[in-house]
């Protein structure tokens, strides 16, 4: 019954990856100390890792480290989860996506780089435009970007991110 | 005692400024966020000079190292927002 239960939280994960501890629980209708008690053993036999995000706790199956600590960075800023969201409508170039979320176009470039640097997008020149497209799977990215609730302090760090990347052109 | 609370009130917001510019700084290794960060510590530390010459817990003339703080914040602000 136990290893049951084992195999389908593991099971779970390996199919929805960067689904939440919370998520979990609800998606499996566990107990909270039931299910933590479950990942602990899974975590020591390498199955599944977690990583902690502010409140938090995302969780991956084996394999996946890298992809989620790019995944992790390429969503821990307000500005970046709108651009990914909004990429995942279609592709757009910065001017669009400039005027759609409302910032500078500086502040969209900066953002963006970052994003291609992280692989979570592609950038095809297009004429005398860029237009960036996800190159990632959008089920992972809306999953996560759901799930991610930054507090106050993180909000307000996040306007500073833009307003120093609108500045100086974020070239750091 | 005004002054007092007032100086207080200054430490703990320029310590929340700092706060959110780690923050920036640890999310986005923007350099900018970093000289804030300096900055609002600075900052910090000058107003609890003044606190503490306010409340006469330091005899000594603090003028210059507080007027010197102020010129050091104030040159790390303008180095944040200077357009690379």
């Amino acid at each position: 019954m136990l290893m049951e239960r084992r195999d389908e939280i593991l099971g779970t994960i390996q199919h929805e990856p960067g689904i939440t501890f919370r998520g979990l629980a609800r998606r499996l209708g566990l107990g909270i100390g039931d299910l933590q008690y479950h990942l602990r053993k899974l975590e020591r036999d390498g199955e599944v890792f977690s990583r902690r995000v502010g409140r938090r706790r995302y969780l991956f199956p084996k394999g996946l480290e890298d992809e989620a600590q790019r995944l992790l960075i390429a969503i821990s800023t307000d500005t970046r989860r709108r651009i990914l969201l909004r990429l995942i409508e279609g592709p757009a170039d910065q001017k669009t996506l400039s005027e759609y979320l409302g910032v500078s176009q500086p502040t969209v470039s900066y953002h963006m780089g970052e994003l291609v640097k992280l692989g979570i997008i592609e950038a095809e020149r297009r004429g005398k435009s860029v237009v960036y497209r996800l190159s990632y799977d959008p089920g992972l990215v809306v999953r996560m970007i759901r799930d991610y609730r930054p507090g106050l302090l993180e909000r307000l760090a996040d306007g500073l991110i833009d307003l120093l990347a609108g500045v100086g052109g974020g070239d750091d | 005692m005004i002054e007092l609370i007032l100086a207080v009130v200054a430490i703990v917001l320029s310590l929340l400024l700092a706060g959110i510019s780690y923050i920036a700084y640890r999310k986005s290794h923007l350099r900018p966020a970093l000289y804030l960060l300096i900055a609002f510590l600075l900052f910090a530390f000058k107003k609890t000079i003044d606190a503490l010459s306010l409340g006469r817990w330091i005899d000594r003339d603090v003028g210059l190292i507080t007027a010197s703080l102020e010129v050091v914040v104030l040159l790390l602000l303008l180095v944040s927002f200077w357009k690379r």
